[in-house]
């Protein structure tokens, strides 16, 4: 009676592990899924979307941090490299990341990086190349997102860095 | 039974077996493969190619879009420093002194991670924001009443968290966070 079972509990056993490593492996892709769809409805892709400072009643992104602004730009490769031009602001701690479907961070250059300069990336699939002044950045999948954070303290120095932010790009070549 | 009603049965229970254990270690949030300092706990490789598999997949969970080490880290509590689940109907004094980094942030969340909404419409304690004594001590409060000084609102919920981001930590800290000097959470009271 027993033996009977044998080969279909090994079989059961073998798609436990193969389901447990698959929805491991999913997870990362969809929620970056699902966070790009969400970043995606506040602009166009490959355009930064400036977001307003988070609070309780605006939250998009889990964990988010209501004393950095926000700006984001899904990009998409497919059809050529997309260039990020970063506005500096000085003396205020900002970022820029580059994150893949898998949720890991292509790059990111902060101000200490750049010494308080602007950073310049172009996000390259395999087989593009990068324009003259732009600092090549190898993305494995097309799409994905870039976010610059920049810290805002006091509060009431918004209004003054979001000026500034406003002239960051984002832009298919 | 026939053969193949015993197949059906074993691979179905192994799918919904596998992929719901995989969920509920996921949910479990970041508490294993840690390393701690006091109350808080961090990972050393949020946002890497060098991430687990789980991590990915926690991390994704309940930080997505975190930045490597290197440009900050980010220490979550979830319990005081006497090892109680942090409540948001208790008042808490949190105290520390200088954080080896460029600069840090208190932040309260619920759940997987969202700000609670507040009438003071705070939800964050940056460095800026407190009182630093001439030994570079300060703190400030958690409660869901209003507090003289530096106040970190709790909106009454059940069960929160604290999350300290430090932005450029020292190479010591990248190295050793469980040697970081981290505030410490100690309850007052309960309403």
């Amino acid at each position: 009676m027993m033996r009977r079972w044998i080969f279909p509990i090994l079989a059961g056993g073998l798609m436990a592990f193969g389901a447990y490593q698959a929805t491991l492996l999913a997870t990362p892709y969809a929620l970056m899924q699902a966070a790009l769809m969400k970043v995606g409805k506040q602009g166009p892709a490959n355009q930064f979307a400036f977001a307003p400072m988070t609070t309780a009643d605006n939250q998009t992104i889990v964990r988010p941090s209501p004393d950095l602004s926000y700006s984001t730009c899904v990009f998409d490769v497919s059809k050529g490299p997309v260039l990020v031009d970063v506005q500096p602001v000085p003396d205020h701690y900002w970022s820029v990341s580059i994150f893949d479907a898998r949720t890991d961070v292509a790059a990111v250059r902060s101000d200490r990086d750049t010494k308080g300069k602007a950073a310049r990336l172009a996000l390259v699939k395999a087989g593009q190349t990068a324009p003259a002044g732009y600092e090549p950045v190898r993305v494995g999948y097309d799409r994905g997102l870039v976010l610059i954070r920049i810290l805002v303290a006091p509060a009431s120095t918004f209004p003054t860095i979001d000026a500034i932010r406003q002239k960051s790009t984002c832009k298919q070549v | 039974m026939k053969t193949w009603h015993r197949y059906v049965i074993c691979v179905a229970l192994g799918l919904i077996g596998g992929a719901a254990y995989a969920v509920q270690l996921v949910r479990g949030g970041l508490n294993d493969g840690l390393v701690s300092s006091g109350p808080w706990e961090t990972g050393k490789s949020f946002g890497t190619v060098d991430a687990s598999t789980l991590t990915r997949a926690k991390v994704a969970l309940s930080g997505l879009l975190a930045l490597p080490a290197q440009e900050a880290m980010y220490f979550t509590a979830t319990r005081d420093s006497n090892g109680r689940a942090l409540d948001g109907r208790c008042t808490y004094d949190v105290r520390g002194g200088t954080l080896d980094g460029r600069w840090w942030s208190v932040t309260l969340y619920e759940g997987e991670g969202w700000l609670v909404k507040n009438a003071a419409k705070r939800w964050s304690i940056p460095a800026s924001a407190v009182a630093m004594d001439a030994q570079g001590r300060w703190s400030f409060t958690v409660s869901p009443d209003a507090q003289s000084g530096s106040w970190l609102p709790t909106g009454s919920v059940e069960a929160f968290d604290l999350t300290l981001r430090l932005y450029h930590p020292s190479a010591d800290i990248i190295k050793s966070p469980e040697t970081a000097q981290m505030p410490a959470i100690d309850r007052k009271g309960c309403a």
